[in-house]
């Protein structure tokens, strides 16, 4: 954020230099004053951004430094690779947690992303423009839903629907709670595609039907592959979304400290994890430090997340 | 002009007070200080009730009420957070998980029945603290052996550290151990997602605090006696637990009339019972 700030303020150097030649009165009064406005403007700016930066470092520390007491305790070795959680038997091992919480993620994408790719190319390509001007407010409005309204629906709907279809006596676990991520991260990730691909420039297509493919062979062929970086860039925010997303997983995923080895077995991930302890947890103990550190965890996820958006931006302003 | 009208109110108070006959409320008026309170969900209601009504009285005292979760009452007390730690169970001695603090006076202020709730699908209408201890420490998994229908028993319960999970747990199941795994096991974070849970799962059985059973789940006789108020005050249905206030020693000056008042006949007989807690009066 602070690079970009770079082009403008030159660019207003050039145009202070006009007006100062073309204004009239008393020159340098205005050149001062009009240096200070610019001069205050930046320093604000910079600030804030390197306020925000404070903050979020701040935050990246604190959780470090109160998770890394975990390992006086408990050796880091089994912190992440027991699946034994069992804080009134101080035993605190999180594999499960951080398994679930990248199974929940992987199987959220498999299911959202096809549909959510098909929902863009029939925005962008198939739907006419009617359709099209009513269909992108609603998915805009769908991302606005809280949480909490999804989780309540996932819970007293989709719950009982599945426990039929399954014949079990309960269906909360990984395959219900992926099944109402998709339905959340939908709209976010087909709107930004949808973007990307309406933003593909119409000669690639009239090249392509000149050459006589078909709407299939150049939908697929020539302009997802043109749009490639923007997708990945709704796909990594729905992502993002997914891993964070806590209300709507703690309602339906059931709780229970074990392996997801089943879609329908109740389990835990992070975020449900650390939700459902946190009000009932001692201060100063190894317990409040798993959690953190399981905090973290999570942070350091999103991080790698952002990281990642930052190098595809990248690699797709090149070509 | 703004003391002047402090005063002024401050002096038709003192009238209104001595004039309705409250001498005891008279002298405590004058009464001034901070109280914060912590801790427990469940008795956050009665808190918030007691506070507003000693705020009229007291009109110098500022209290502020807020909880988290039964183990930050005593917690915050310990630290310095907090005056009260609302929690549900007496935290200065030691209970199933959680070791007992120290230097900490629990003062009683309520009394909280529980009861076993199922599914209405479910034909038991009695347990046993023998089958309630093996259907939730999963020894027992069918309802067929405790005389219902062939069904697979589905465990609901709160996570660890809940205050209804300790109550339940020590008057209801012995002490006995919860069983942590298991296909058809799951927890839930708060009395509310219980209460739906079971009420949207077939053969479901699981807790709660008894004002919060009303609708389509079924609270369960517990030995043959159901959980009733009338039955927690004649002393034939066991499942109930004091509410504590948890104090740094005794306590002294607002925080000690504030506890005094919500100890009160006139708090625990009136607005006590109107929340459906049950008074400290009736249990002796």
């Amino acid at each position: 954020m602070i690079e970009s700030t770079s082009n403008p303020a030159i660019a207003v150097k050039g145009e202070l230099g006009r007006s100062i030649r073309t204004g009239s009165g008393r020159r340098t009064d205005r050149k001062n004053r009009l240096r200070f406005y610019n001069r205050a403007f930046r320093i604000a700016c910079i600030a804030s951004a390197v306020f925000v930066c404070l903050i979020l470092l701040s935050i990246l520390f604190f959780m470090f430094r109160t998770g890394v007491l975990t390992f006086q305790t408990v050796s880091p070795a089994k912190f992440f690779f027991s699946t034994d959680w069992s804080p009134e038997n101080e035993s605190y091992g999180a594999f499960v947690f951080i398994f679930g919480t990248v199974a929940l993620t992987v199987l959220t994408l498999l299911f959202s992303v096809p549909i959510s790719v098909f929902v863009a190319v029939f925005l962008a390509e198939v739907a006419p423009l009617w359709l099209r001007n009513l269909l992108r407010p609603i998915l805009d409005l769908l991302v606005g839903i809280p949480s909490v309204v999804y989780g309540f629906l996932g819970m007293t709907i989709l719950i009982p629907l599945l426990r039929q279809a399954a014949g079990t006596d309960l269906a909360d676990g990984i395959l219900a709670a992926s099944i109402v991520l998709s339905i959340m991260v939908l709209p976010t990730i087909s709107r930004i595609s949808d973007d990307a691909i309406s933003a593909v420039p119409k000669k690639f297509r009239d090249a392509s039907y000149a050459l006589g493919a078909t709407r299939f062979q150049t939908t697929f062929r020539v302009v997802l592959p043109s749009a490639r970086s923007g997708i990945l860039y709704g796909v990594i925010l729905g992502m993002a979304r997914a891993v964070g997303e806590t209300m709507a997983v703690v309602m339906v995923i059931g709780n229970t400290p074990q392996l997801a080895d089943a879609f329908l077995k109740p389990t835990s991930v992070l975020t449900s994890n650390i939700v459902m302890q946190i009000p009932n947890v001692p201060f100063d103990s190894t317990w409040n430090y798993a959690l953190y550190m399981m905090g973290f965890l999570l942070l350091a996820i999103s991080l790698l997340m952002i990281v990642v958006i930052r190098v595809v931006q990248r690699r797709g302003a090149k070509r | 002009m703004k003391k002047w009208f402090k005063s002024l109110g401050v002096a038709a108070m003192a009238i209104a007070i001595t004039t309705t006959g409250v001498t005891a409320a008279g002298a405590a008026s004058s009464l001034s200080g901070k109280i914060v309170i912590n801790g427990s969900s469940a008795l956050l209601p009665l808190t918030l009730q007691a506070a507003n009504e000693f705020k009229k009285l007291n009109p110098k005292v500022k209290i502020s009420a807020s909880a988290a979760g039964s183990v930050t009452g005593p917690q915050s007390v310990r630290k310095g957070i907090a005056d009260i730690g609302a929690c549900d169970w007496d935290a200065s001695m030691d209970v199933p998980g959680f070791k007992k603090f120290d230097g900490q006076v629990a003062n009683r202020v309520a009394v909280i029945p529980f009861a076993a709730v199922v599914n209405k699908n479910v034909k038991v209408d009695s347990l046993t603290n023998k089958q309630l201890a093996d259907i939730f420490s999963g020894k027992i998994t069918n309802w067929k052996d405790v005389g219902g229908a062939d069904a697979d028993i589905v465990v609901v319960n709160r996570a660890f550290g809940s205050g209804t999970r300790v109550n339940f747990q020590l008057k209801a199941l012995n002490g006995v151990d919860f069983m942590t795994k298991g296909s058809n096991y799951k927890e839930v974070k708060s009395s509310g997602d219980m209460k739906t849970a079971v009420d949207t799962t077939p053969n479901a059985i699981g807790y709660l605090d008894l004002v919060y059973v009303s609708g389509s789940i079924k609270a369960l006789k517990i030995n043959d006696v159901a959980p009733t108020e009338a039955n927690v005050i004649n002393g034939t249905y066991k499942v109930w637990g004091y509410g504590y206030y948890m104090t740094k020693g005794q306590p002294t000056g607002a925080t000690k009339a504030f506890i005094d008042y919500v100890q009160s006949a006139k708090f625990q007989n009136g607005s006590l019972k109107k929340l459906k807690f049950i008074p400290l009066s009736a249990m002796k």
